[in-house]
Parts: structure tokens; sequence; C-alpha cells
């Protein structure tokens, strides 16, 4: 039986669906069978940023309404042949779903895969609640800022809440990852440095993603960054996937900027 | 004229036949010794020696004041005061009703409590605690707090909202590791808790 991971954040605009899609095809390199669903249904992203735009014939809502099978819907990646992509309907709106539904769909994913990714919508609404409800764990994405965290915050809360797995007495792990770290800025103090999100959302970390300018370019493409080999961004991101696949990776500090002339000087008598 | 009140021991036994009667003397002598002895039946010369000779103060054919009439008149009040305690009883029990809790109050949180708490951890921005009884909190507080009780006691907590007993608190007043809010003559007084406390 494969595990279902839902990708939250709570607010909009911090790398839900670049996360998903970056993990989803590290996790395919680890030699693991992959599954991304886009659950953000009538504002479909996954599909773009994979490379797989124009291959989507039949989406989730058609699974679940209609006779189609999940065979037919599911896309293979290009990129990956462990990687498969289930798009989210772009007609439709969040009121399609229903729990029974979506538990029928996710079984079936199951059965059939090492891992369900779930991108989950922003925000926290009836959309978020079904993407939640059948994880077994959470991946907790916030950009270091105070808006991103409190609402990171409130979707944990509600992830503790109302889940399936809470309400049968278990506990879903959760995991952090702190995206679109800039390191200038951390230092100067304008960014939150990482041990203060920890305090606040007392979660354990399992990445720090960097911000890199790379990314934008990258799902333009359709190309995830986790693709050129160069990129801090794809490499943290291909950490984080194989720690997902149960390997020990060392976190590297991404926080400290040590290119500049002073901080070299000053690393010389450190 | 000089007057004495005793409340002394007495240990009452009705005669039947003088062998027996000696022999439980025999037996419980020691626990007798200070007891006034009530014998009911006939008065014999045998018994007043043999007590005599132990030494036991007696009496024979007395009538014992009873309680039981004295008691008839203390009823009544012991009744209404034990329906008074069972009234006060439960009301006292909320009262010192403290819950401790462990877990982080998310954002969108609210602990709504009649009794006491101690909170030992924090509470988020967007998190917040209402309650009627004393409250501590020993980690940070960025949400809000409301509370109605005797006193809190708080961290230093710059970005929380606090309101007690309807006042609200200026929390740049919370300077240290600790301090306990307190109302005092209607003014909310903060007193920084500098002695070191271990919550373990």
């Amino acid at each position: 039986m494969g595990i279902v991971i839902a990708v939250i954040s709570g607010k909009g605009g911090v790398g839900k669906t670049t996360t998903t899609a970056n993990i989803g095809l590290g996790i395919a390199q680890n030699d693991k069978k992959c599954v991304v669903v886009d659950f953000d249904i009538g504002q479909r992203n996954l599909d773009m940023l994979l490379g797989l735009e124009n291959r989507v014939v039949y989406d989730m809502v058609h699974v679940m309404d209609d006779n189609i099978t999940i065979k037919q819907a599911l896309i293979k990646s290009k990129m990956s042949p462990n990687l498969s992509f289930l798009a989210a309907s772009q007609t439709k709106d969040k009121s399609v779903l229903e729990s029974e539904k979506i538990s029928k769909l996710i079984e079936s994913l199951k059965a059939e895969f090492d891992y369900v990714i779930l991108d989950a919508p922003a925000g926290i609404e009836s959309g978020y609640e079904h993407t939640i409800e059948f994880a077994d764990k959470a991946l907790v994405v916030v950009n270091p800022e105070v808006s991103s965290i409190r609402d990171s915050d409130r979707a944990i809360g509600i992830l503790d809440s109302k889940s399936k797995k809470v309400k049968d007495g278990e506990e879903v792990d959760k995991f952090l990852i702190i995206n679109r770290i800039d390191s200038k800025m951390v230092q100067s103090g304008e960014m939150l440095n990482s041990d203060d999100i920890l305090d606040i959302l007392s979660i354990p970390l399992i990445g720090k993603i960097p911000e890199d300018k790379g990314i934008i370019d990258a799902s333009n493409q359709g190309k995830p960054i986790i693709l050129s080999k160069d990129s801090k961004a794809g490499q943290a991101y291909a950490r984080v996937a194989s720690r997902i696949c149960g390997n020990k990776v060392d976190f590297v500090d991404v926080e400290s900027h040590k290119d500049g002339f002073i901080q070299k000087f000053k690393g010389m008598f450190s | 004229m000089k007057t004495k009140q005793y409340s002394a021991k007495i240990f009452e036994i009705t005669l039947e036949d003088e062998e027996s009667f000696i022999s439980f003397f025999n037996k419980n002598h020691p626990l007798l010794q200070n007891n006034l002895i009530v014998i009911n039946g006939q008065e014999s010369e045998n018994i007043k020696r043999y007590l005599e000779d132990k030494n036991l103060k007696y009496l024979f054919n007395v009538e014992i004041p009873s309680y039981k009439k004295q008691k008839s008149n203390i009823e009544p009040i012991k009744q209404e005061l034990e329906q008074v305690k069972e009234k006060i009883e439960p009301q006292k029990k909320q009262k010192t009703n403290l819950k401790v809790i462990d877990k982080l109050v998310r954002s969108g949180q609210e602990i709504a409590i009649d009794g006491d708490l101690l909170l030992l951890n924090r509470v988020n921005s967007g998190g917040s605690i209402i309650i009627n009884g004393t409250l501590i909190v020993t980690q940070i507080v960025d949400g809000s707090i409301r509370c109605n009780g005797d006193f809190m006691m708080l961290q230093a907590s710059h970005k929380a909202n606090i309101v007690f007993h309807n006042v609200e608190v200026d929390n740049t007043f919370l300077q240290n590791k600790l301090n306990r809010v307190e109302l005092i003559n209607n003014e909310i007084v903060i007193t920084p808790v500098l002695k070191e406390t271990s919550w373990v």
C-alpha cells in the first residue's frame, strides 16, 4: 500500500505546486512509483509545471463521476517512467468533490503506487479539507514571512482536527519545507530564520529550499528545477525527495551567504 | 459555690451473674481503668468489694442523661449545614478545576475554559484563550488572551493581545521571563517573577 502525502500551505503562492512537481519527480528518480494528483479543482497548474499541458484527456472528476478508469486518466511523465500524473478538472469547481468518491480514488491509487502526492489548493475551504481528509502525511510549505507562517499554522490546525486519520485516533505526520529562502535577507534579519519558524510551528523540518530565479523559467518550460543539476533549489528538492524515501541526508546550510569577499574574510578568522 | 463540669467516660454494664461479671473485668481491666462504671442490676457486696479492690469508680442503677434529646436539637442544624455544603461544594470543585494543556494553540484555535489553565506550550498568532480562572502560560504568546481570574503568569510577549478583566494590558510592561499580572484596587499590577521557575 502506498503512502498518501498532502502538500499544504494555507497561503497561496508559496510554492506548493512547484514543490509537488519537484518532489514527485525526485521520488520517481529514487526508483519509487509515484503519482502526483492536482487537487486544485478549477485551477489546475501542475500539468504545466510537469510539461504535460496538452496531454490531459481525462481528469480526476471524469474518474470519479463518469465511467473512466484510472488507467485512462493517468498520464505517464516523459521525464521518469516511475512518475504519473492525475489532472484536476479545469471546467468544474470544488463542489463536485465528495468524500466517498475521493476515498475510492485514493484507495485505487494507493494500490498501484508507492507514493501518492496530493497538491492541495490554497486556502482552507472544502477543497483543502478534501485533500487532507485521507492523507497519511503532510508536507507543509512555508515562506520565511509571517503571513505564510500564520496561514500554515491554521492549515495544520485544520489538518489536526479534520483528517480521517486524526478522527480514527491516530496522528498525521507533518514535515516542514521552508521555501524561497533568501540567504542575504535572512542574514540581514529581514527574513525570519528557520529556528524561529520551527519554534512557532513545532513540526520537524524536512528541507530548506533556497530562492532560485531559475524556477520561473523551469515552470514556463515545464521542466522541474530538480532536473538542472547545478541549481541549488533543484539540489535541495532532490535532498527532500531522498529524505521522503527514507534515506538519511544531511542538512545543507542554505541560509548563510558565503560568496561575498567580506564573508570569506570573516570565515578565515572564525 | 464551686462548680466543675466534666465530660467523663462512662461504661455501662448490666449485671446478670457475678462470675461472668468478674471474669469480664479481669480481662478488660486495663481498658476500663479510667471509666466510670455504671452497673444496672442487683447491688451485691461481692461486686462492690471486687471493684473497690481494683480501684474502679462505680455507680449502681443510675440513669445516664441521654444524648438523644440533645441530638434532636442539633440534627436540623446539621441537615441544614449539609444542604449548604452540597450547594457550595460543586462550585468549589469548579473553581479549583485546573486544566493542564501541553498542546500548541495554533492559529484559528480557541481554548475556552471556565476554570484555571496551565498551558505548557505557546499560543501562536491567531490563536486565542478565553478563561474565567487563573491562567499560567509557560511559553511565548503571539495570539490573544482573555482572562478573568485572580492572576495571570505570562512571559514577555510583545505580539500578544491581552485583556485582563476587560482591560487591555499594555504588553510592553511584560519584560521578564515570567510576569505576574493581577488586579489590585481596580488597577492592573504587573510584577516580574525573578526567581527561576522549574516546571518539571
